[in-house]
């Protein structure tokens, strides 16, 4: 895939190849959303110019797993959605995490809540729909991931599809931060 | 003689006792009939009460962009007002970024909330503190939500329905006070007022004073048309005596309240003090001081003629002259009424509760699915949506101030209707509309062009081809692409040959180039290829009801859309590849705060993640260096948008469809009549388009990119790989991980990497 190999310098070569893996679209926090923190705290950045990689022993530095957390407002709203579904009213624990979902529409924790909550109504098929959603938001995070796998499952199970339920709850086992 | 005049007089009184007798009896049989007309109708009929619809509240907590301006102007819109001791609900003070606020009861959908006190802490640009009266943290907090209209009949009445012990105090005083003096002691009918008027009326010559009590007027405007005759006056006093035999005073005077008509928009008829507060104060009845209760009571002797927003001289004299008979009769001080009379008029710039009509129209579509017409005129829900003010006032001005613009530098032929624009934003996520403009005049309740002008998409289209070639896994970013001339063969031995819009052909091209720079001929090429009817499918997948005839000229945008449905198909590519329907109501509310109806977000994977990822990333080159590039510095600073231009054949039609993170608007730029404007979409629309954008508080596109892709830097007229600062024009695409993409010329790492790069790719 190569053509023509060219000599460059080292500390060329160690921005060239920084810059091969270099998401230049790393997320960053919406203002008032919740910072996704990475869950190891020393983990560098992926795009930290300093590091030097003059030696190909470090391939592809896979980025830090990210994850998420509930800001104090969509938090208090998630709660007062519980005590809604606790009481069996989804349709206002539906409305108060709509509520959430606006206010930090790319978190998955907050999709994953509207989906048990759906679930809990009988409403399985969009139970899943919303654990794919908080799947897709979850890229790169392990833990979220493994909750929406978890959810998926636990959907295609009230669906009757327990072939890929088990799929499904597999992954999630897969992806689960001890 | 004597026998003679005693048998004249005699049959006199027998025939004047027998004419009283029968005018007794007819009088008593007129009277039971109107007394049981007047029991039946007063009774039986309750006010028919428009739905009311309301905006989404806006949401307090902490860590929310938010400045003490941002906060100020959501007070004003809701018509709270500076005080310095707090003293009733709807008012507020403010030490620089430190808000007390009374906020006044409000109902919501879930929940009733009583007034209360709260204070809002604003500190470089956020909200730092939210707490309660006691101290305590409030995490997340609503303010009012903001009536945006009614769901009123076609030429109907409107009104809010008050119950007395909303009604303060002053305002039963002072509409006796100027209306009918003897309110409190006549029968329904005041003689001596008639006569006093027949009076003054005949030496003017002219009507100039009505004798009628509150009563007749109530029943005038209750029961009876607006017919003058001596019989409908006879017929009114009689109803008038037959309500007050029945019905106690503070009842009488509680339904004038509410019945009579105090203004018009349209055809919108204003009824009733409650609503007449909001259509010219935009705020509860309540909250009102002197001189705008003093108005009001001086509108009621004649709305359009005293209409404060059009006469407004007129209509300070006659508020003066109630100011001053309220001071004559003692029911304010003269002090009081003297300051009053030097209040401006205080008129609501806008009237709250209209006028958003294509907003509102869409709301109405939305009901008339799940209720019936008379429930939704006459039952008194409450509607709750998810409009956003400050959304609808920055797609509004951006219409109306490009539309405008575009007048001068294309002035329309003599005779010739200017241009017209819509525009929708949407929070793709939940699919929630938060503004809709239907046309350039944004308060005319006419053809909402957003929801009913189906026009040609063009280039608009591109992306779903893309999407379709993509999903195939035959393309990505990086592929070369043919734009080169064409020629399609079509039914009966005609042929198409599409053209580019600069009339040139480009040879090979990239990808992410064809698609940012709208390349017809590179378009038409992959779409033949990846497969029409795929294409085609795309519009079904994302949402539409019916997808397009799989034509090659599909391919270049040759369906008609209005743009409701643009924007239901960007939604998808806005949201990684899920469809959302789009929505305005969230939920309705009966009169008795009973939840009759929810509308819950409702998402369906319509696409592959990583496809749309890919093809949304492209999108963003739209912006940054394609036909959208006009917009790129004028957005704010650093601001990731992602959008494609649309212009129709001979540009009848101009378009943008783009979204950030966090907001999708389209909008659409043409004439009514269809005819050529000389305007490309990446001028007008992208114009208004960009203005929108930059008027929300809005985030940038970037989701977490799909874990099977991967960043690739390439150079954008090649498709090559390069390495950073190889190429003077690099982009850099997503494609799959592993996508064997050859290097340009000059522009690989050194060969030892390069091995073992490709070892690592395989």
């Amino acid at each position: 895939m190569c053509r023509r190999a060219a000599p460059l310098l080292p500390a060329m070569l160690a921005l060239a190849l920084a810059a091969c893996v270099t998401p230049p679209y790393q997320p960053t926090p919406a203002p008032g959303a919740p910072a996704p923190v990475p869950t190891e705290p020393g983990a560098a950045p992926p795009q930290s110019p300093g590091a030097p990689a003059t030696t190909p022993s470090m391939p592809t530095p896979a980025p830090a797993p990210r994850s998420y957390r509930l800001s104090a407002a969509t938090s208090a709203l998630v709660t007062q959605a519980r005590s809604a579904t606790a009481q069996g009213d989804f349709v206002a624990a539906a409305a108060t995490l709509e509520r959430a979902l606006r206010i930090e529409p790319d978190n998955p924790l907050v999709w994953i809540e509207m989906g048990r909550t759906r679930l809990a109504s009988g409403d399985a098929l969009q139970a899943q729909n919303m654990g794919r959603r908080a799947l897709a938001l979850a890229a790169g995070a392990p833990r979220e991931q493994s909750a929406a796998w978890q959810l998926i499952a636990d959907a295609l199970r009230a669906l009757g599809r327990n072939v890929e339920a088990q799929e499904a709850a597999r992954r999630a086992e897969a992806l689960a931060v001890p | 003689m004597k026998a003679r005049t005693k048998r004249i007089l005699r049959r006199s009184a027998i025939g004047v006792a027998a004419l009283a007798a029968a005018a007794a009896l007819a009088f008593t049989v007129a009277f039971i009939h109107y007394d049981r007309e007047v029991a039946r109708q007063f009774e039986g009929r309750r006010w028919t009460l428009p739905a009311k619809v309301y905006a989404a509240p806006l949401e307090l907590y902490v860590g929310l962009p938010f400045s003490p301006d941002d906060l100020l102007a959501e007070l004003e819109r809701l018509r709270y007002r500076e005080t310095p001791e707090l003293s009733r609900p709807g008012s507020y003070r403010r030490r620089r970024g430190r808000f007390e606020i009374a906020v006044r009861a409000a109902r919501f959908a879930d929940e009733e909330r009583a007034a209360q006190i709260i204070a809002v802490t604003i500190e470089r640009g956020a909200i730092t503190g939210l707490r309660a009266a006691d101290g305590a943290a409030i995490p997340v907090f609503r303010l009012d939500p903001l009536l945006i209209g009614s769901i009123f009949p076609i030429h109907g009445e409107d009104r809010i329905v008050l119950t007395p012990d909303e009604v303060p105090p002053l305002l039963p005083a002072a509409i006796k006070a100027v209306e009918d003096r003897k309110f409190a002691t006549h029968h329904g009918v005041d003689l001596e007022a008639i006569a006093r008027a027949m009076w003054v009326n005949l030496r003017a010559g002219r009507v100039e004073q009505g004798g009628s009590t509150l009563t007749q007027q109530l029943v005038k405007s209750y029961f009876l048309d607006g017919r003058r005759t001596l019989a409908r006056k006879l017929e009114e006093a009689m109803m008038a005596l037959a309500l007050e035999a029945r019905y106690d005073k503070r009842d009488l005077m509680t339904a004038y309240i509410n019945e009579i008509y105090l203004g018009q928009q349209g055809d919108r008829a204003i009824h009733g003090f409650g609503l007449a507060s909001q259509f010219w104060f935009a705020k509860p009845l309540d909250e009102l001081d002197l001189p705008e209760l003093a108005l009001l009571v001086a509108i009621v002797r004649g709305p359009p003629y005293y209409d404060p927003r059009r006469y407004p001289d007129r209509a300070r004299k006659r508020r003066d002259l109630v100011l001053r008979l309220l001071a004559q009769q003692k029911i304010v001080d003269t002090g009081a009424a003297a300051a009053a009379m030097r209040a401006p008029l205080g008129i609501a710039a806008r009237p709250s509760g209209g006028y958003f009509p294509a907003y509102l129209d869409f709301v109405r579509r939305t009901l008339r699915r799940d209720y019936k017409e008379a429930d939704l005129t006459e039952a008194g829900l409450s509607v709750f949506t998810s409009f956003d003010p400050r959304a609808q006032l920055a797609a509004e001005q951006a219409v109306e101030g490009e539309l405008a613009r575009l007048d001068r530098t294309h002035p329309p032929p003599a005779g010739k209707a200017g241009l017209e624009g819509a525009a929708i934003v949407t929070l793709p996520q939940s699919g929630e509309v938060i503004a809709m403009v239907g046309g350039r005049n944004v308060n005319f309740d006419g053809l909402n062009r957003a929801l009913a002008s189906p026009r040609a998409i063009g280039s608009l289209v591109k992306p779903f081809v893309y999407l379709a070639a993509i999903e195939s896994g035959r393309w990505n970013a990086t592929s070369v692409l043919d734009d080169t001339p064409i020629e399609v063969p079509l039914a009966r031995n005609k042929v198409w040959r599409p053209q580019n819009y600069s009339r040139n052909a480009n040879g090979p091209v990239s990808m992410v180039r064809a698609l940012s720079e709208s390349l017809n001929l590179a378009t038409v090429h992959l779409g033949l290829d990846a497969g029409l009817p795929k294409v085609a499918a795309m519009f079904t997948r994302f949402g539409l009801e019916t997808a397009p005839a799989p034509l090659p000229s599909l391919l270049l945008g040759a369906v008609d859309l209005p743009p409701i449905d643009v924007a239901q198909l960007y939604n998808g590519l806005a949201n990684g590849g899920f469809h959302v329907p789009l929505r305005a109501v969230r939920a309705v509310v009966n009169e008795h705060g009973e939840r009759i109806g929810a509308y819950p977000v409702k998402i369906a994977p319509v696409a592959a993640p990583d496809a749309v990822y890919q093809v949304d990333r492209m999108l963003t080159y739209v912006i940054a260096r394609g036909t959208g590039r006009a917009a790129a510095a004028r957005l704010p600073r650093g601001l990731i948008v992602a959008g494609k231009t649309g212009s129709s054949s001979d540009l009848r039609d101009g378009w943008f469809a783009g979204f950030s993170g966090s907001h999708l608007a389209v909008v659409w730029i043409g004439y009514d009549d269809n005819r050529p404007t000389g305007v490309t979409g990446s001028s007008g629309s992208l114009i208004v388009w960009q203005k929108i954008m930059s008027a929300l508080d809005t985030t940038s596109w970037q989701p977490p990119m799909p874990e099977s892709l991967e960043d690739m830097a390439i150079d954008y007229a090649s498709g090559l790989r390069v390495t950073t600062g190889c190429s003077q024009d690099e982009v850099i695409v997503a494609v799959p991980r592993g996508t064997p993409t050859p290097y340009m010329a000059g522009c690989a790492p050194p060969s030892g990497i390069a091995d073992w790069l490709r070892g690592i790719i395989r």
